[in-house]
């Protein structure tokens, strides 16, 4: 579905990615995380077709996205994490813009604004940003599009928005569609990405799915650090610390994304070990 | 499914085009009455008063051409605005569909849609302005007569300046525009004058006993003259809707 070889990109006074390789196929929700400047929404623009790599190649469903062929666009959807809507009735914008998207459903779409509790009729811009999320996010679901890339998307939405969302999300999804969602807020994605991608410095020091992190990688509360040092990573909290240790025993715990994000950055040599052996 | 053109698509996005600015196409028929009739004639006839004819030609001309100067100008505003760039750049239409839809929004919609205009003010203002203004005779304005026509060839040939400006600046793309024009005049004007003024001078017969000098052929009829001239008339318009298109398919956010 999604491919990326020996692709480098900079800005005029950076340079971010040299190399990069990255392989998703579909069917996957992919959870692109990494701290601010990481170059989560670098990556997805070249993906989007938004920025055109210096070096190396980029293939999305067969499409090379620096063409920005009108049918590359109409397999593609972004939510970006600020943008900007038309001035018109909700109504309008749908019957304006489902056209350009083959397999756009009205119905899917009204079931999503309703799961999403966006007030149908309403003008866009009488709609607040979270609002707006919504019903774009109900738009790209609609569209059917083989990829849908979604930039920190529960940025502005309420708790009960983000986990409408994750349930919306982790339903709309099928083997021959791709989600990519880029989030520095790694709670928010929780039993809902899989795999995992972490990229640090224009890197991807991290690509592993849910299972393979819940073979390797054990979350526990601990009242004191392991004596022997054993353990990938800890941060204390209250009454303790939780700590990320290699799975030795095979017992599954419950992956906490934010500490896993965490262990990875911080620990990247331990983490890298832990996976290798 | 063409991947450059694909006609059921060009369609849905010129629908698209028309319907969001419709608000802003009947606001600006609202305003080019008014400007024409306050200001373009009534204020122009008092301050004038020894007007005997009022001919609409006269202000038509000018009208039309900054007035589509300045709609071209604005034919790819999304671009200049960062969050609105996602829209337009994600909107699956090819970058020819795109610079079609504009180019001929811009030209042949602007042409037919500001001389309906002023065709319905020349009729509606000339009986108002003749009942204020009784000793100024109004001429009808006639669409289909040869200044009119020709004021449209001028606009479709160079209009297309602005429609790189709209496609290559970020923001002020009309002033932006106007300064490289002129800028680029200057620099010509410049090397003309300087590199070339002796070939015009060649041109001249000169009377070596009086020092005076006849002119033997009028500029008009020089060769390089004919060149920019043909440059004008069969190359700029080509030339700018290639930068125009090619600035359009390398657009990035």
């Amino acid at each position: 579905m999604l491919k990326i070889d020996d692709l480098s990109f900079g800005y005029k006074n950076k340079q971010l990615f040299d190399g990069l390789e990255l392989n998703m196929p579909a069917g996957n929700i992919y959870g692109l995380l990494g701290k601010n400047g990481a170059g989560k929404s670098t990556i997805l623009k070249l993906i989007a077709g938004l920025l055109f790599p210096q070096k190396g190649r980029i293939d999305v469903a067969g499409f090379n996205p620096g063409e920005r062929t009108a049918e590359f666009l109409s397999e593609v959807f972004l939510v970006a994490e600020e943008f900007e809507l038309p001035a018109m009735a909700m109504e309008q914008y749908l019957k304006l813009y489902s056209p350009f998207y083959p397999r756009f459903s009205q119905e899917l779409f009204d079931h999503y604004i309703k799961e999403l509790e966006v007030e149908p009729g309403s003008k866009l811009q009488a709609l607040s940003m979270g609002q707006k999320k919504k019903f774009l996010l109900s738009f790209g679901l609609a569209t059917d599009s083989s990829l849908l890339i979604l930039d920190e998307p529960t940025n502005g939405l309420d708790i009960p928005a983000k986990s409408k969302f994750r349930q919306v999300v982790a339903n709309a999804i099928h083997e021959d569609r791709t989600f990519v969602i880029s989030t520095h807020q790694a709670r928010d994605m929780e039993n809902l990405i899989d795999p995992i991608i972490i990229l640090d410095e224009g890197e991807v020091i991290f690509f592993q799915d849910f299972e393979q992190v819940s073979q390797k990688l054990t979350f526990e509360r601990m009242s004191d650090l392991p004596k022997d040092g054993d353990f990938i990573y800890a941060e204390p909290t209250f009454g303790g610390f939780t700590v990320v240790k290699k799975n030795q025993t095979g017992v599954e715990t419950n992956m906490n994304m934010e500490l896993l994000f965490n262990a990875v950055v911080n620990g990247k040599e331990k983490m890298y070990e832990a996976f290798t052996n | 499914m063409n991947k450059h053109f694909d006609i059921s698509r060009f369609w849905m996005l010129m629908r698209l085009e028309l319907v969001r600015s419709k608000r802003a196409i009947a606001m600006l028929s609202v305003i080019v009455f008014g400007m024409l009739f306050f200001v373009g004639m009534l204020l122009s006839l008092a301050v004038e008063k020894h007007t005997v004819v009022y001919d609409p030609e006269e202000s038509y001309a000018f009208t039309l051409i900054v007035g589509g100067f300045v709609i071209t100008s604005l034919a790819f505003s999304e671009l200049s605005s960062k969050l609105k760039r996602y829209n337009f750049l994600m909107l699956p239409v090819s970058a020819l569909e795109r610079f079609l839809c504009m180019w001929i929004l811009t030209t042949i919609g602007w042409i037919l849609f500001y001389t309906l205009v002023y065709t319905v003010f020349s009729l509606v203002a000339n009986p108002i302005g003749h009942m204020i203004y009784n000793k100024v005779q109004f001429l009808d304005f006639n669409p289909l007569g040869s200044f009119a026509l020709t004021t449209m060839k001028y606009y479709v040939v160079s209009q297309g300046i602005f429609l790189v400006g709209a496609a290559h600046f970020k923001g002020y793309v009309f002033p932006k525009t106007l300064f490289v024009l002129i800028l680029f005049a200057v620099v010509c004007g410049a090397i003309i004058y300087f590199g070339l003024r002796d070939q015009f001078l060649c041109d001249h017969y000169c009377n070596v006993s009086t020092g005076e000098c006849e002119l033997v052929e009028t500029a008009e009829t020089h060769v390089i003259w004919e060149i920019i001239q043909g440059a004008f008339w069969w190359a700029l318009a080509p030339l700018s809707w290639l930068t125009t298109y090619l600035g359009l398919k390398g657009q990035e956010v």
